[in-house]
């Protein structure tokens, strides 16, 4: 019984299913996460921390500290948009914060990425917890400069009135930072740096520190005119995300407390049905996939700092009182807190403000798709130890007993012999190490170069690629004159590798692992067809043009309406300072990868004798059993 | 052997001298004798320090005593010859409050902290006898004392001297032992027993101020009692012991936020003050309209002690008194350009410069007030003789590194300290990367550090012990770095409570000054803040969820397996029901069917 198990699965009558089982495999995977956004599939949300409390006290900013608040924005515009990186922001604010009887410290940093230097000076107070004993704080920061470029003014002035306010409440338990950074993007990381001293030598070390740092409330609020809605941005770096129950809180005392329609992934209307969902959802996969920071609070995240934005947006009746009493509320929720954030879920896609799916439900698609690359490798696998089937069986030494037959859908086949073939295995794996390793090249052009030197090199590194495969395929023929095993072995290996990359980012960071899988999905199905199918080569290498990282590229600088130069210019930034590493599986994954399928396109020309060659080669055939 | 006289104050608060030498004088005469004293200090910030000191001399066999019974038994009974033990809650705000009252001699770091000289032949039977010694004041002060286990006692070295008068051959037999709680909460259970131990107990003289509601209120507060024998005559002369006795200080430090004390009257909660209350500033280009841009401490608030403690001093202490010497009750250091009005009940003793004392009366109340000071008078302040912080660095559940910047404000003196730490065993610091360096000093300068003493942990039996001796020239800043690893811990190891995470113990700065025969005594203590360690935890729902999901398969397994062992399967026109025909055709098939089987086996 088993041998005849293990026998059937050596013929190749099983191999013939793979491509069905691979492409079962990417329908379900993308079926799956649509079915996500369902009634049935997906859950409201929860608190799970019961210590959070939300929503449960009385809030008191109001009243005087609003005339304090104007007082303070003036103060704030009066110094213009640039006044963070000169330092005379951090001179000022710094002096508004001391006379509040609270510790000040500033702190200078400068970065280089793509040929442009980012620098600027952050300042920060820290409230000491009476009573407290400086092992824990909240961080409540604003950025001068929010990641759209305006003077984030009401928030700035809005975090100097709170600190004055929250400084007269005896009952915190735990320090609270106020951070004024200079800008959105290169500020909070040096600040994070500095505080876990991690920081690179261009940043300054802190001279004030306080215990460590639970959550953090970021307040963006650009505008001085009263606001609608309060846009919760919760994107980490890398696509990680802070927990869930801290977005949970925030929703909770936002609407529930103050009466704030809360916003996600800027879906300013939502109506909680399917297709709202469903594009709050990609929205929130197309941000974590990209893995670049979508406010000041994403550069705490990797350091296991739960953060989010609170953001105002449009124009209603809601004004500083109230975006005042919900920081006041959410800090009072965090000071509430017995042990840092564990509870509620780290990996999950929300899809309404108060819907989402937790990795258990969501996680199979990404990991379906990436395992159809693995069913594929396998049966290639399979396929290269086959020598072509014998009809007549060869006698062996020990007699006609040793032969095994085939049983085949319960009638006696034609006797035919399974015998193993030495796999030629020097030439694929090199090739594919080769391949592999080009993919440095272009990760540490697009970090290294200067802005100015990026739309130039893009084209001409999108002209290299189109021929890169063509030429590659060519020069890899003539020199080492490979068989039809030896590309199917190359294909095996490299689906093997995505694979296997693949799967472990599912884990990590799905939404890539889910984008970069969707990319590469062809690949499964490209092989080199024979010369007289030359068509399908033809094609497949069309669509291997349109699936290249570059035009991805493209697509995502079209989806943003920026320069593709501005796209690589963040990436390079990202890479520099936040330190994202989504560009590493672009170049050093993907890539490769379709390169290595470029390969096997183009080499449909080169494949004529394939079987000759092989019959050539028979001498590695060995008999097996 | 003569020592000097413990916690005298230094230079840093000579106004005081005068005030503490009173305190102090107190001798070890024929009977016990007690003097209590309180000292209020106006401090930066509208903050009021007030330190309170009882101290009472007896000795252990004398039932009229002064010198609590219990405490003396415990001691006794445990061969403890010096004990000093600290309740401390919240930090001391070196930067706005300057240096510590007392030289910080008195406070504790975060938490409870004991050391305590012990008699014993051996270290096994010093450790024994010091187990004795935290059970028994675990008990008396309600704390978790008995929780200085082995992994949290340490020995140190170089840090601590005694204070009291031992005679060489008695200290050639002490043992030093130290152990902290940084994660000890100090609450009002620990209160109650340290006011039991005053001879008032609470009822009059400065102690009737002690409540719990308003010392835990207190941005920063501190207990202290620290036992030391002192002995009457010079020189080592025999029948020494005989003239000798023990003397306790007990000191509440404590620092009151005068806004919030104050506050506390009308509204406990402190909602934003009307506008008309607010003090604007004119000057702005947008005043006057809906803006105010707010002045802060625009005066010095008003206090008195009766609004801080909510009751005025019931009078002074009978038992307070000691011979010879007229008793100074109340001390209040405040610039002499602010008046101070005293209510009946107390007469007022100038002392010198900023500092008014008042000798208060039996059973009548006395309350002192201070009236709003407008604009604020500049207040002297001591810079302490080093800046101390310490934080985490790094992060990650497997590695992590220590850093403490120590600062030396002095402008022409170098200041040489112990730098102490006490670690649990599960943080276990890498020696090799231990750095000491000044930041931006030449590569040429000596090396800061002078002396290390190192004793490693052992797994869960004790903790790590890390003395360093350094030297910071002055006006520099010192960081001192190191790397460690964290420990995986048992699941059972973990507290009960919610995992806030672990705290370790603040580290102790003792700062010296060398003697002259060569010897460095402590003259001031600095104490860092705790640290907040995170471990890798497990789920502690896990488990039980595991429990539950095995069991289940458990119970499911067994029970079809013991279904299918012992159920027979009958057919349904097997069971009853048949009447009576089916019941005897039955029988007869059953009687057929095993006279058949024995026919069978018979044939075998």
């Amino acid at each position: 019984m088993a041998t005849n198990l293990t026998s059937s699965l050596r013929s190749t009558q099983v191999l013939r299913f793979v491509p069905v089982l691979s492409s079962l495999c990417v329908i379900i995977g993308v079926a799956w996460l649509l079915l996500l956004p369902l009634e049935d599939y997906s859950r409201k949300t929860y608190i799970s921390e019961n210590a959070l409390l939300p929503g449960q006290v009385h809030t008191y900013f109001g009243g005087s500290e609003q005339n304090v608040f104007r007082a303070y924005r003036n103060e704030v515009s009066a110094l213009g948009v640039n006044a963070s990186v000169g330092g005379e922001m951090a001179e000022k604010i710094g002096g508004i914060l001391t006379a509040s009887g609270l510790k000040v410290g500033r702190q200078k940093y400068s970065y280089t990425a793509a040929g442009e230097e980012y620098h600027g000076e952050n300042v920060y107070a820290v409230l000491q917890a009476p009573r407290g004993d400086a092992t824990e704080a909240i961080v409540l920061c604003a950025a001068w400069i929010n990641m759209d470029g305006l003077l984030n003014e009401s928030g700035v002035a809005l975090v100097l009135t709170l600190a004055r306010y929250l400084k007269r409440w005896s009952l915190w338990s735990k320090d609270i930072i106020f951070l004024i950074a200079s800008d959105s993007r290169a500020g909070p990381q040096a600040w994070v740096d500095a505080y876990h001293d991690m920081h690179s030598g261009a940043v300054s070390s802190l001279p004030l520190k306080s215990g460590a740092i639970q959550g953090v409330v970021v307040v963006d609020y650009p505008s001085v005119q009263s606001f609608d809605s309060l846009h919760i941005v919760y994107d980490g770096i890398n696509g990680q995300l802070p927990n869930l129950d801290l977005i949970n809180t925030a929703v909770r005392i936002a609407s529930g407390q103050m009466g704030i329609r809360t916003t996600l992934q800027e879906m300013w209307q939502h109506d909680d049905k399917y297709a709202d969902r469903l594009r709050t959802m990609l929205r929130g996969m197309m941000n974590q996939g990209l893995g670049h920071a979508s406010g000041a609070h994403s550069s705490f995240i990797p350091y296991h700092i739960d953060a989010i934005t609170l953001q105002a947006y449009g124009e209603g009746r809601h004004d500083e009182t109230t975006l005042g009493r919900t920081v006041e509320s959410l800090l009072r929720s965090l000071n509430n807190l017995l042990e840092h954030f564990h509870q509620s879920f780290f990996f999950y896609l929300l899809m309404a403000n108060r819907r989402f799916v937790s990795i258990g439900t969501y996680l199979p698609s990404a990991m379906l798709i990436a395992v159809n690359f693995t069913f594929a490798a396998i049966g290639l696998w399979i396929e290269t130890g086959r020598a072509k089937a014998k009809p007549i069986p060869l006698v062996s030494e020990k007699g006609e007993g040793e032969t095994t037959t085939l049983l085949q859908d319960g009638f006696e086949a034609s006797p035919q012999i399974v015998e193993r073939v030495e796999r030629p295995m020097l030439l694929p794996l090199a090739f594919i190490i080769g391949v592999h390793s080009l993919g440095f090249i272009p990760l540490y052009l697009f970090n290294n170069l200067d802005e100015k030197n990026f739309t130039p090199v893009f084209y001409a590194f999108t002209i290299a690629n189109v021929f890169l495969p063509p030429l590659l395929s060519t020069l890899f023929t003539l020199t080492f004159h490979p068989t039809a095993t030896h590309f199917r072995l190359i294909k095996c290996f490299s689906l093997l590798t995505l694979g296997m990359f693949l799967s472990a980012l599912a884990t990590l960071n799905f939404s890539l692992s889910f984008m970069i899988g969707l990319c590469s999905v062809p690949f499964t199905f490209i092989r080199p067809f024979p010369q007289t199918r030359w068509s399908a080569g033809l094609f497949s290498l069309l669509l291997l043009q349109g699936l290249t990282p570059t035009s991805a590229l493209v697509a995502i600088a079209y989806y943003w309406g920026e320069s593709v130069s501005g796209i690589l210019k963040e990436a390079a930034f990202g890479w520099v300072v936040w330190g994202m590493w989504t560009q590493v599986f672009v170049w050093c994954v993907w890539w490769p990868t379709w390169i290595v399928v470029g390969v096997l396109a183009c080499a449909s020309w080169s494949l004529e004798e394939e079987d000759e060659k092989e019959k050539e080669e028979g001498l590695y055939v060995k008999k097996l059993l | 052997m003569r020592l000097p006289s413990p916690l005298r104050p230094a230079g840093s608060l000579l106004c005081l001298l005068s005030l503490a030498a009173a305190a102090l004088a107190v001798g070890p005469g024929k009977h016990s004798s007690y003097a209590e004293n309180l000292l209020l200090k106006t401090l930066p910030g509208n903050s009021v320090l007030a330190s309170f000191r009882f101290v009472s001399n007896g000795t252990f066999d004398n039932h009229h005593s002064i010198f609590p019974r219990s405490l003396a038994q415990i001691l006794h009974a445990s061969r403890t010859k010096e004990l000093h033990l600290k309740f401390t809650l919240g930090r001391w705000d070196a930067s706005q409050w300057g240096s510590q009252i007392w030289d910080g001699r008195t406070a504790g770091g975060t938490g409870v902290e004991l050391w305590a000289w012990v008699e014993a032949s051996s270290d096994a039977e010093a450790n024994a006898r010091w187990t004795t010694l935290n059970n028994a004041l675990s008990g008396l002060f309600c704390a978790s004392l008995n929780f200085i286990d082995s992994t949290r006692t340490i020995r140190p070295v170089m840090s601590f001297q005694p204070d009291g008068h031992h005679s060489d051959d008695a200290l050639a037999r002490l043992h030093l032992l130290h152990g902290t709680l940084p994660r000890e909460p100090v609450c009002t259970e620990n209160l109650t027993p340290f006011l039991k131990l005053l001879p008032c107990k609470g009822k009059a003289g400065i102690s009737s101020l002690l409540d719990g509601h308003k010392l835990f209120d207190a941005q920063w507060q501190s207990m202290s009692i620290d036992v030391t024998p002192v002995c009457e005559g010079e020189g080592e002369g025999e029948g020494e012991t005989e003239r000798c006795q023990l003397q306790m200080v007990q000191t509440v430090d404590m620092v009151l936020d005068v806004e919030r004390s104050l506050r506390k009257k009308d509204s406990v909660i402190p909602k934003p003050p009307p506008i008309e209350h607010m003090a604007c500033d004119p000057d702005k280009f947008y005043a006057g309209g809906d803006s105010c841009f707010p002045l802060d401490h625009v005066s010095d608030l008003p206090w008195s002690l009766s609004g801080m403690f909510g009751r005025p001093i019931r009078g002074s202490c009978p038992l307070a008194r000691v011979p010879g010497v007229e008793p100074v009750h109340v001390c209040a250091s405040v610039p002499d350009e602010r008046p101070i009005f005293a209510s009946a009940g107390g007469q007022e003793r100038r002392q010198g410069d900023n500092l008014r004392c008042f000798v208060l009366e039996e059973n009548q109340d006395f309350d002192i007030i201070l009236p709003l000071q407008s604009p604020p008078l500049p207040l002297p302040l001591t810079a302490p003789p080093l800046h101390a912080s310490r934080s985490f660095t790094g992060h990650g559940q497997e590695h992590g590194g220590v850093q403490a910047v120590l600062h030396n404000p002095s402008l022409d003196r170098a200041v040489d300290f112990v730098y102490l730490e006490s670690l649990p065993w599960f943080m276990k610091p890498y020696l090799h990367t231990f750095s000491a360096a000044l930041t931006d000093a030449p590569p040429t300068h000596p090396k800061i550090v002078q002396e290390i003493y190192y004793r490693p942990a052992l797994d869960r039996r004790r903790g790590t012990q890390l003395e360093v001796r350094m030297r910071v020239p002055p006006n520099a800043t010192a960081i001192v770095t190191y790397d460690f690893a964290k420990a995986v811990l048992r699941y059972t190891e973990y507290p009960p409570d919610a995992n806030r995470g672990f705290d370790i113990a603040p580290a102790i700065i003792s700062v010296l000054s060398r003697e002259n025969d060569g010897s460095y005594r402590t003259t001031f203590s600095v104490r860092t803040t705790s640290l907040l360690l995170s471990l890798p935890t497990p789920d502690f729902s896990m488990p039980y969820n595991v429990i539950i999901l095995t069991s289940t398969v458990m119970a499911l397994a067994f029970g079809s397996i013991f279904n299918l062992l012992v159920r027979r399967l009958v057919g349904a026109h097997e069971t009853g029901g048949l009447g009576l025909l089916g019941r005897v055709r039955e029988r007869v098939a059953e009687v057929v069917a095993r006279l058949g089987r024995r026919g069978k086996e018979k044939v075998l």
